[in-house]
């Protein structure tokens, strides 16, 4: 291992990729924007839901039960509908999203102390804004229900209302929601974000710029020289990995500033272990370079290995948690999620070494495969 | 020239003969590709599958209990935290050890009973449970509580009710709103309807914009389009056929991936018409393309290419309503979803196949892709020919 | 390193035994046998697809191979470790014009890159790239990027990168393809100096056969194998025969008269070659006369034949040519558009700018139905250029010019529609068959489906393809590809046609096939022909020629013309052998001989009074010790034109 001829190859790459503009730009324009357009465009807060009325019976019970729909931020009231009928053209077509039917007589009955059924129907389409919306739900009935209910046994007991309404909600529930108090998505996705980012950009960058050198024939040099294997991987690579840890501090600052997710963990730490996942994410780039011959074909195979693993199975917006045993399994195979973990864990729980030392495990034997792997399977006389 | 209509007609037939003879060229070429074809195959098939084995539902979370009071309401709380949403991940002595479990993500949920707490209920004394929710991740944290408030305001609930002595056949007489909830087109919530279907979409979308740019630049970077340009061919004459080629391979493996994937082990059902719904496609396919044309005429080699085309298609997925409900979006974003293809893409391929609906409902949907494609389009043709013309 | 003392100097440097190098299926060399000593430049020749360059790659240790043996500078080559331990003795230069080098690093940069992977400490660098860089005259590029160097620069800086190091042995796979002749000869010239001053040893390839002759020894490579091997004189006496130049009427009757009798008969220009094999000269010219007999035929000439001759004779000993030769096709019916006649092309005072530079300047010439028209110059003279403006690619910024009779200002697609275009890389399909391709792009040209198969059996035949319409562009040798390219442009049956360096890295066997064709379609389907090439030989065919530099024609006729106006200007031609040949040059240029001048081993000066340059040079040589072998008059090659003229332009470039 020579560093001078390390030094002279990465200064060469790094020139290359310097003076294609372009390129050069891009390299540094594409995490930031996608990290701009993703931290603000992707949340999982669900909000607004349009949805239809079909109030069958106008009284002063089904408006005030009516409001507590139209007045919450979850929902947004699109106007009222006749009959039941004129809410399948509007679900089809996405005017919105749920309808509530207030049966006849709804006042009526719950005056005379009778149980009524009122009617939701959802689109079902998005399973994550179905089960939202479900919630939403049964939280407005709930509520409705103990106020309904806690007059019924002010009534029927003649206890004062206050000790009713205590009576109807025996248990109460603290919620505590840990790392993330006003569960804000904006903060874990800009977190999660970089995984996301650093997963998909330094594959490209790699498997291009090594194909690239095979494609035109300037890779017989390192060939036809004395520059050993390593050397050469070590030297062509730095400047890839070099630039992927720029735009990780980037994108660091990116959450931390602009996004105002709050950082608790060691710095330090967190570095480390973001560099180990690039130099991760760059040996998947080498081995894909590896295997073809052609820019089209890395590309293509790049898209295959990075993309959607890294939004299916990272945790990204799907909860690695909730899988199924097979996809769990997958999950497991991709560095993605590891770092994930170590994301989340250093953003938003603060926690450290201490508790990730098996993520940070799980990426160095994960790098250390790929390196190795791409080092047997580089050769400087190959068959053809 | 004097166009009489015999030569107007060889014109026309000179015109289309050239188009067919290019896309008979492009589909030549593309079945050569054996990788490319194994890609492409990879795409539509298992990755629609692997999709349809994810979701993002609350499954099987572990709950871990502190539970002060060990009684017999308390122990029936803590049974209401079951499958499929919950799994009790076991008792710890104190909350520090809870703290510890979620800290290392071993458990999503630390409940807390407090001591006295089926003396304070018999009592008629409110009492709170302490539900401790890991959300760094919003969905599951999201889910996770609102789940758990549910459980324990029924279990409240039922507890007022019993002590009420209001019993299942009485409740009838109890004034109270009875949710009955229906959830249309998708009625058991099934992920596997969902997520198939926005990766298939999503592919196509993949597809359609990096098939027309690799071909386009490779034809660039090997020099053949120079030939081609010294041939009578017109510079739409060159484009054209690329995106119809490309557009029928897509169609093919829309159609595999439809109905082998998606309709034989989904069993996602396919309520509207076939015919609309790869009509749509076709014009979303063909639109988007011209995304990639232009990407072409950008991009020097494939290098650029690449990363151009994640540039463009990375925002375009993620403010299509594919990966998360536009209900879920910020306001202004909301508002932009409409300029996405894909958005108007997405709301028609899920109208037509789960929710049947026709063109006499989608109509707008389509006329917003017609649109933006027509604009998308042309400015890629009018890129290609300012640069080749 | 006790080890290296042990080899002894006298040992080849190389030696190959019985090596054999497949890929998959395909055979690529099969059981090659030669060995190269030190200090020798040894030469591979042979047609495209032979091996050689599967063959250099395994000697550089950059390709592995299942059989046979190799030697490397004492080291046995048998693994990859084995391979890296003489990498360091060695260059290698990879097939293509500068494409081992970095486009976007300067021409600096990509020196110090190459001297930086190979350990050269900085103050030899630095020393070691003066000189390099002085020698090939690039010290004044230094900053250039490298993608903005002319094709010939390119080459020289390959050159510089790939000695940067001091190897022992150098290995150059085709370094001239593309290259003008001033650079080529500039090429030769820096490598001959090199090598004699430091004792390299160099196995270097070409296409070129006047190459051949600068070789110590060389091989002939056909299909894997090692045909023959020795130095030239040795192989050129191993085919006998004689070379009978004539000029008959008519030339078209007459040759194929020959053609019937002779496997190497040609038209070049207005004269007919024919070698006569085994035969003296008295023989040779009483068997063509027997052949001719009853046609007008006067110049008569009975030479020695040239290498290539005799490659070409060994060559088809092999592979016996032209089975579809004989199934003559032609690209008209009677039934066909009429033929024209008078100018199909016509450039008047055509321009073009880039940016601040003039790439063509005011350039004006005619080409008539029939007539073969050859546009020479070095790379980026501006020949690309003009030809993309007068096809209807690139607008010209001023002048006029008609194509086909249409008018290039306002009728480019008319323009499109008549002509037939074969670009300088090759641009058909290489994922396509032959027929596919042919078939795109007669339907592109828009000849009608009744008369599709009519039209590509037709081309088929006349290009010589029938073999191979099935098979994968991608898999055919170079060769047979420019006779595809040319197939696809004459598919619609084009009056006019324009070929980019068609022949740029064809083997001599694939040149004398694209060349029959394009005579036939001149001669006797009267097409017109504009032409762009880098072998002179290739220019003698020409009916009329061009020579451009910096973008502007400095001289413009037909070759003899050209060759008599430069016997006017600057004399005869003297052609000299002398040993040793570097020191006789060196003096010569030191006693005001500007003009002198490799050509093979042998030096070309021009003079005007014969008698007394002679006996200047022959006292010289007596002065300084040299040997003067051979001292001749010779009628001046279109290299010598060249030569000189553009010679003379930059220097007047150089005194303005």
């Amino acid at each position: 291992m020579i560093v001078r001829r390390i030094v002279a190859l990465a200064y060469k790459e790094w020139r290359e990729i310097l003076r294609d503009r372009l390129f050069f730009t891009l390299a540094f324009v594409v995490p930031a924007a996608l990290m701009l357009v993703f931290g603000y465009g992707l949340t999982l807060d669900v909000e607004r839901i349009p949805f239809a009325v079909v109030d069958q019976d106008k009284s002063a019970m089904s408006r005030d039960y009516l409001h507590r729909y139209i007045d919450s931020r979850y929902f947004d009231y699109k106007g009222d509908v006749a009959s039941e009928r004129e809410i399948e053209p509007l679900l089809a077509d996405s005017r919105i999203r749920l309808a509530i039917v207030i049966p006849p007589r709804f006042q009526e009955s719950l005056m005379s102390g009778r149980a009524v059924a009122v009617q939701t129907l959802i689109d079902g389409t998005f399973p994550f804004r179905t089960a939202s919306s479900k919630g939403y739900v049964v939280a407005i009935n709930a509520a409705f229900n103990s106020e309904l209910l806690g007059s019924y046994i002010s009534r029927r007991l003649g206890v004062s209302e206050e000790t009713a309404q205590a009576m109807a909600q025996p248990v109460g529930v603290q919620l505590r929601y840990l790392y993330n108090q006003e569960v804000k998505s904006v903060w874990s996705i800009a977190a999660v974000l970089m995984m996301f980012v650093l997963m998909i950009t330094p594959p490209f960058l790699t498997a291009l710029g090594v194909v690239r050198e095979k494609e035109n024939g300037s890779i017989y040099n390192i060939y036809a020289s004395t520059v050993t294997r390593g050397e050469f991987l070590i030297g062509k690579l730095t400047p890839y990995a070099a630039i992927s840890v720029i735009n990780f501090l980037v994108l660091w600052l990116m959450a931390t500033q602009l996004f105002g997710a709050p950082f608790k963990g060691d710095p330090l730490f967190f570095f480390l272990a973001s560099v180990i996942y690039v130099t991760c994410t760059t040996g998947i780039g080498l081995l894909v370079s590896l295997f073809v011959r052609t820019q089209v074909a890395a590309m293509m195979l790049t898209v295959i290995v990075t993309i959607v693993p890294s939004v299916l199975y990272s945790g990204l917006l799907v909860p690695i948690a909730s899988m199924a045993p097979g996809a769990k399994f997958e999950a497991h195979l991709f560095p993605a999620m590891y770092y994930t973990d170590i994301v989340l864990g250093s953003f938003l729980k603060g926690v450290g070494l201490e508790q990730l030392w098996g993520k940070v495990l799980a990426l160095l034997i994960y790098a250390v495969v790929l390196w190795t792997a791409s080092f047997l399977m580089f050769h400087k006389r190959p068959k053809s | 020239m004097n166009g009489g209509p015999a030569e107007n007609r060889v014109r026309l037939y000179l015109w289309w003969s050239r188009l067919a003879a290019m896309t008979a060229k492009e589909l030549i070429q593309f079945g050569r590709d054996t990788l490319l074809l194994i890609a492409i195959a990879y795409l539509f098939v298992f990755d629609t599958y692997m999709a349809g084995n994810v979701g993002m539902q609350l499954n099987h979370a572990v709950v871990v209990v502190h539970d002060a009071d060990h009684s017999a309401a308390s122990r029936e709380l803590v049974y209401r935290f079951r499958p499929p949403y919950f799994k009790l991940g076991g008792e710890v002595l104190d909350n520090r050890a809870g703290q510890r479990l979620l800290d290392s993500g071993q458990a999503l949920v630390a409940l807390d009973i407090p001591p006295h707490f089926e003396r304070d209920i018999l009592q008629g004394k409110p009492t709170d449970v302490q539900v401790q929710v890991d959300a760094s991740n919003t969905v599951l944290g999201f889910l996770a509580s609102s789940y758990a408030a549910q459980i324990i305001g029924q279990y409240g609930f039922d507890q007022t009710l019993a002590r009420l002595g209001v019993t299942e056949r009485s409740m009838q007489n109890v004034p109270m709103i009875r949710d009955e909830h229906r959830v249309w087109y998708n009625p058991n919530q099934n992920d596997a309807w969902f997520m198939p279907i926005a990766e298939l979409l999503t592919v196509i979308t993949i597809m359609a914009i990096m098939l027309p740019a690799a071909a386009a630049v490779r034809e660039k970077e090997r020099g053949t389009i120079e030939q081609l340009l010294v041939s009578p061919l017109t510079p739409i004459q060159i484009l054209l056929p690329k995106v119809i080629a490309m557009t029928l391979v897509i169609l093919l493996g829309t159609a595999v991936s439809l109905f082998f994937v998606l309709h034989g082990m989904f069993d996602v059902p396919m309520k509207g018409s076939l015919v609309l719904f790869f009509a749509v496609t076709a014009l979303y396919t063909f639109t988007t393309a011209g995304l990639g044309l232009y990407i072409a005429t950008i991009a020097r080699n494939l290098a650029q290419a690449a990363m151009l085309a994640i540039l463009v298609l990375m925002p375009m997925i993620f403010l299509s309503g594919a990966w998360t409900p536009p209900e879920a979006m910020p306001a202004g974003m909301r508002e932009a979803m409409v300029l996405s293809p894909l958005y108007h893409f997405i709301e028609m391929g899920y109208g037509i196949l789960l929710k049947g609906a026709g063109l006499d409902v989608l109509w707008d949907s389509l006329l917003g892709l017609a649109l933006l494609g027509m604009v998308i389009f042309g400015f890629g043709v009018w890129r290609f020919k300012r640069q080749f013309g | 390193m006790g080890q290296a003392a042990l080899v002894d100097n006298d040992a080849p440097v190389v030696r190959v035994q019985a090596l054999v190098k497949r890929y998959r299926k395909q055979m690529a060399v099969d059981g090659a046998s030669f060995s190269i000593g030190r200090g020798e430049i040894y030469g591979l020749i042979g047609p495209d697809g032979a091996g050689k360059s599967s063959l250099m790659k395994a000697i550089a240790g950059v390709l592995s191979f299942e059989g046979g043996m190799l030697h490397v500078l004492g080291e046995k080559i048998d693994s990859e470790a084995a391979a890296e331990r003489v990498k360091g003795r060695l260059g290698f230069m990879p097939q293509g014009l500068g494409l081992n080098l970095y486009p976007e690093l300067s021409v600096e940069e990509n020196v110090d890159f190459f001297a930086q992977l190979r350990d050269v400490p900085p103050e030899e660098l630095a020393r070691r790239k003066h000189k390099l860089l002085a020698m090939t005259r690039l010290g004044n590029f230094r900053d250039r990027p490298m993608k903005h160097l002319s094709g010939g620069m390119k080459q020289k800086l390959g050159l510089v990168c790939t000695l940067i190091h001091e190897p022992e042995l150098i290995i150059l796979d085709e370094p001239t393809t593309g290259v003008d002749p001033v650079s080529r000869r500039d090429f030769w010239m820096i490598l001959t100096q090199l090598l004699r001053e430091r004792d390299v040893t160099a196995l270097v390839s070409t296409a070129y056969m006047d190459e051949a002759a600068r070789f110590h020894r060389l091989s002939l490579m056909f299909d894997g194998r090692v045909l023959i091997e020795g130095e030239p004189d040795v192989i050129l006496r191993e085919v006998p025969g004689t070379l009978v130049e004539l000029v008959a009427e008519s030339q078209v009757e007459a040759l194929l008269r020959l053609e019937t009798r002779f496997p190497q008969a040609e038209a070049v220009g207005p004269k007919l070659r024919v070698f006569v094999p085994g035969a003296v000269p008295q023989v040779a010219r009483a068997q063509v006369e027997a052949q001719l007999e009853g046609l007008m035929v006067n110049e008569m000439q009975a030479v020695a034949p040239e290498l290539e001759d005799a490659f070409i004779a060994l060559l088809q000993r092999r592979q016996p040519a032209g089975q579809d030769d004989a199934q003559k096709s032609r690209l008209w019916l009677d039934g066909d558009p009429p033929k024209g006649d008078g100018d199909a092309i016509a450039a008047r005072e055509l321009s073009r700018d880039f940016d601040h530079f003039r790439a063509v300047d005011r350039v004006s010439f005619e080409v008539r139905q029939g007539e073969i028209f050859g546009l020479l110059g070095a790379n980026g003279a501006g020949k690309t250029t003009a030809i993309k403006m007068l096809t209807g690619i690139l607008p010209p910024t001023g002048g006029a010019g008609t194509v086909a009779g249409a008018d290039m200002r306002h009728a480019s697609q008319a323009i499109k529609e008549r002509i037939g275009y074969v670009s300088q890389a090759f641009s058909l399909y290489q994922d396509m068959t032959v027929t596919e391709n042919l078939r795109l792009f007669a339907r592109i040209y828009g000849v009608p489906n009744s008369r599709l198969a009519e039209r590509i059996g037709r081309v088929v035949a006349l290009a010589g393809l029938s073999g191979v319409t099935t098979q994968l562009v991608s898999k055919l040798p170079m060769g047979i590809r420019q006779r595809l390219a040319l197939a696809g442009a004459l598919v619609h049956g084009p009056r006019v046609l324009f070929l980019d360096e068609p022949t740029s890295g064809v083997d001599p066997i694939g040149r004398r096939r694209f060349w029959e064709i394009l005579v036939h379609l001149a001669r006797v389907e009267q097409v017109a022909i504009l032409i762009t090439t880098h072998y002179m030989n290739e220019a003698e065919h020409c009916d009329h020629l061009a020579l451009m530099h910096a973008g502007r024609v400095i001289a413009d006729d037909t070759p003899a013309a050209l060759k008599a106006a430069l016997q006017q200007e600057a004399g005869q031609v003297l052609d000299i052998a002398a040993e040793p040949v570097l020191p006789a040059l060196e003096a010569l240029e030191q006693a005001g001989f500007a003009d002198a001048a490799m050509f093979g081993k042998r030096i070309h000066l021009l003079a005007r009074d014969i008698t007394a340059a002679e006996a200047r040079i022959r006292t010289l040589f007596a002065e300084r010790g040299i040997q003067l072998l051979d001292i001749a008059l010779r009628t001046p090659t279109l290299e010598d034109v060249f030569v000189y003229r553009i010679l003379q332009q930059e220097q007047q470039e150089a005194s303005a």
